[in-house]
């Protein structure tokens, strides 16, 4: 695996003036943002300032509306079809703020079922890469297991691992730990670190600002849509120039930003079934 | 079996109450030929109704207003108006339209009417539940999905359908218990289920809570067991740590 | 997890449906100076008073059955979730019971088992069948609003409990002030509901020979004799009960819609 800093080629991801907007809310104002192949490349920010909104744009989850996106030799912007991005989203691998497991399936399964199903693995190795991979986040204990009967932090793992099952070439990870227990931040924190040492390029959004400066090559920071200032780790956190990054530091260094999950949990039955009595 | 009937029979009438009519053949016979009717009409329309509610609820969140429209009056308009008449409707109004033109070559019995009426009726009912359980499927669930390069079909059959099947599936088994309840109403238009005979032996034999105790006990049965299928079919896809 | 409906709120509606109104409109015009000529129309006219008549015996005895139903229901309720499992089991049984068999054939119970008249002191009370036929519906209505009564106090959360009680409120005192206020909006909906079923159950008020709006119906296409009056006046019932019956549903949907957000 080449080092970032040998190797200046043709960036794996770049945005050029991307924008989008939902209804009259303008999201993203104008995002150019470059990520070599195995850097880790951190996104900070105030909430609301589009840093989920970025990641969402580079896997064709939201179509931009103006500008550029290329991963690999893919533009994403271009992209007519959902078969055309199913094939970028084969590569591109993403990590939920709320892990997204499916509830109806084992631990196992849930690694098992994409790669078997999309890309046509066989049953057995598609179970021996998972094992593999949940031996990799340490969660091989618990294969059998279903993801409600996990903590957070645990199902975050089993999540990685399941963006892991599909051998992407990068993995955009959406606020992960911002809705997990204090206690369990450090297991997935962990996780991703040995990640990106073995060279997988990775994109954060993450609140974990003592985390994005330690393992990250190059920090972004967004505010408003717009990409206010960026480079390494040591000149955003330690000599930040812009004046709003040096305020958002100042906050946020304080605490971890987490906020409290806006539903809870999103299957807790209650309403659903109207009285159904009939004459 | 004669036997044990017979200590029925002696035990009921110690608490006054007047069973001896089991004993006679043809009562019996016509009881057990009711019970056995009433027995067909639920299992004939527990699939049909099932099918019609599957057809509906994929009209009803087809997104285009020529299929969800439709479905959307249908439903309304069955939830809102009493079976008896529906039942009316069809067998009284239709089933005189379909005999009019056609003249005895008309296919459907009173039996296929009550089938098609109450299966189109819980149709309904099974089709707001099973639309309420795909809508329940948190959207943030489906993009997971869709991030893992899952196409809208395999979407649509490994996570939204397994998931919106068991959100709805209380919904739907308390229907089919209501549905067992329901099947009662054949009797109006002269269908021999169960309580029809029982109606037929009343009439010449005045037994009435005899008839309504055995009655009640049988209805009670029937959901019983429909209960405890769909409890054991519950339990089977139970989403372990997701309990309510 | 709310749940979406196409339908919207009652508020504003005539403005949004204008194709719908106008339709109506038409409808009930045509019906007025263009149906008159057609013998099946005025025989309809003919026969409207006595359906009116029919409906109305309908209404009346849903309205009864509702009323002696709740009363009941809430006694029944307040039992099944008393502390004592004495009082409770009956109360179980109660609602199992009725709420298990088929309305039907609680309908032939009431009406074939229960005497024709009472004695009550020195008065002979006579119960007339649209009375039993009431009783007959009372009782599974009874039972679900039991069941709707114990759901309610379910449904609130035992947190409300603990901070009652931390208050050292008695049991009957967070009963009173606290969970009844919130359970009675959370049983207006479902409650409304069993309504309208109930409204929809009195056609079987039909079957035991009640001269309600069906048996008017069923007579009248039988003396009229003609096949289009037949269809018009089976489909004119399913009508009749629908307009009384959707608004209510709708009602209930926007309140329901009301309260999953407060």
């Amino acid at each position: 695996m080449p080092s970032p800093e040998t190797r200046v080629g043709q960036p794996l991801i770049s945005l050029r003036d991307v924008h989008l907007s939902f209804g009259s809310n303008r999201v993203l104002k104008g995002i150019d943002l470059d990520v070599q192949r195995g850097q880790a490349v951190s996104i900070i920010g105030p909430s609301g300032s589009g840093k989920s909104t970025i990641l969402r744009c580079i896997t064709g989850l939201l179509p931009t509306e103006r500008g550029s996106i290329r991963v690999g030799d893919t533009d994403v912007h271009a992209l007519k079809s959902e078969a055309q991005r199913i094939e970028l989203r084969k590569r591109v691998g993403f990590v939920f703020q709320q892990y997204n497991l499916f509830p109806h399936l084992s631990v196992l399964e849930n690694l098992v079922i994409a790669p078997r199903k999309v890309l046509g693995e066989t049953a057995t190795n598609a179970e021996k890469h998972a094992r593999e991979l949940l031996a990799k986040v340490r969660m091989e204990h618990k294969a059998d297991a279903y993801p409600g009967q996990l903590s957070g932090g645990q199902q975050q793992r089993v999540a990685i691992a399941r963006a892991l099952a599909m051998r992407p070439e990068l993995i955009l990870f959406d606020e992960v730990t911002s809705a997990l227990d204090p206690e369990t931040v450090g297991e997935v924190l962990t996780v991703i670190r040995e990640l990106t040492e073995e060279g997988m390029t990775c994109v954060l959004v993450t609140h974990e600002m003592r985390f994005a400066e330690d393992i990250s090559d190059v920090v972004y920071f967004t505010e408003n849509g717009l990409i206010v200032e960026h480079g390494s780790p040591e000149h955003i956190f330690q000599r930040p120039t812009n004046e709003r990054t040096q305020t958002f530091l100042r906050h946020a260094l304080g605490d971890a930003g987490r906020r409290p999950v806006a539903s809870g949990d999103p299957f807790l039955l209650s309403n659903i079934s109207r009285y159904s009595l009939s004459v | 079996m004669t036997d044990l009937l017979e200590l029925f029979v002696q035990a009921a009438a110690k608490f006054g109450l007047n069973y001896g009519f089991l004993l006679d053949a043809y009562q019996r016979g016509s009881l057990v030929n009711g019970a056995i009717t009433t027995i067909a009409l639920c299992a004939f329309t527990i699939v049909g109704s099932l099918l019609a509610g599957l057809a509906l609820a994929a009209m009803l969140t087809s997104g285009r207003p020529w299929f969800a429209r439709p479905a959307r009056v249908f439903i309304e308009v069955t939830r809102n108006t009493p079976t008896l008449v529906q039942l009316y409707c069809a067998f009284l109004v239709l089933n005189m339209l379909l005999t009019q033109a056609v003249g005895a070559a008309n296919p459907l019995t009173p039996f296929a009417w009550v089938v098609i009426v109450i299966s189109l009726h819980k149709g309904a009912f099974h089709a707001e539940a099973l639309r309420a359980g795909i809508e329940a499927v948190p959207r943030v669930t489906l993009e997971a999905a869709s991030s893992l390069a899952f196409s809208r079909r395999q979407l649509l059959w490994n996570v939204q359908l397994p998931l919106a099947m068991r959100f709805a599936l209380p919904s739907l088994i308390n229907n089919l218990i209501d549905l067992v309840k329901m099947t009662a109403v054949a009797s109006a238009i002269a269908v021999g289920d169960i309580t029809y005979a029982s109606i037929m032996i009343w009439t010449q034999s005045d037994n009435v809570l005899e008839l309504m105790i055995l009655l009640l006990a049988f209805f009670g049965l029937l959901s019983f067991v429909v209960n405890c299928v769909g409890r054991a079919l519950e339990a089977k896809l139970r989403m372990p740590g997701y309990g309510h | 997890m709310a749940i979406d409906s196409p339908v919207s709120l009652p508020l504003g509606w005539p403005r949004r449906h204008p194709g719908k109104l106008v339709l109506l409109a038409a409808v009930l015009l045509w019906l007025v100076f263009g149906a008159p000529k057609s013998p099946v129309f005025a025989a309809l006219r003919e026969w409207s008073p006595a359906l009116a008549a029919g409906f109305g015996q309908n209404i009346l005895i849903s309205l009864l059955a509702i009323a002696i139903g709740s009363v009941l229901g809430l006694l029944v309720g307040a039992l099944a979730v008393s502390p004592l499992w004495i009082t409770r089991l009956p109360a179980k049984i109660w609602v199992q019971v009725f709420r298990n068999a088929p309305w039907l054939v609680l309908i032939y119970f009431t009406t074939y088992v229960f005497p024709f008249e009472l004695h009550i002191g020195k008065s002979w009370i006579s119960f007339p069948d649209w009375v039993k036929v009431t009783l007959g519906l009372a009782l599974p209505a009874s039972a679900n609003v039991a069941e709707i009564f114990r759901g309610a106090i379910g449904s609130i959360p035992s947190t409300q409990w603990e901070a009652a009680r931390s208050l050292a409120f008695t049991r009957a005192q967070i009963f009173r002030s606290i969970i009844l206020p919130q359970c009675f909006k959370r049983m207006l909906p479902p409650w409304m509901n069993l309504y309208a079923v109930i409204t929809m159950g009195t056609a079987l008020a039909s079957l035991v020979g009640v001269h309600d709006l069906i048996d008017t119906a069923q007579i009248a296409s039988n003396t009229v004799n003609r096949t289009g009056f037949t269809v018009l006046i089976y489909f004119s019932v399913l009508a009749l009960f629908f307009a009384y019956c959707y608004p209510i549903s709708r009602f209930t949907q926007f309140l329901e819609r009301r309260y999953a957000f407060s």
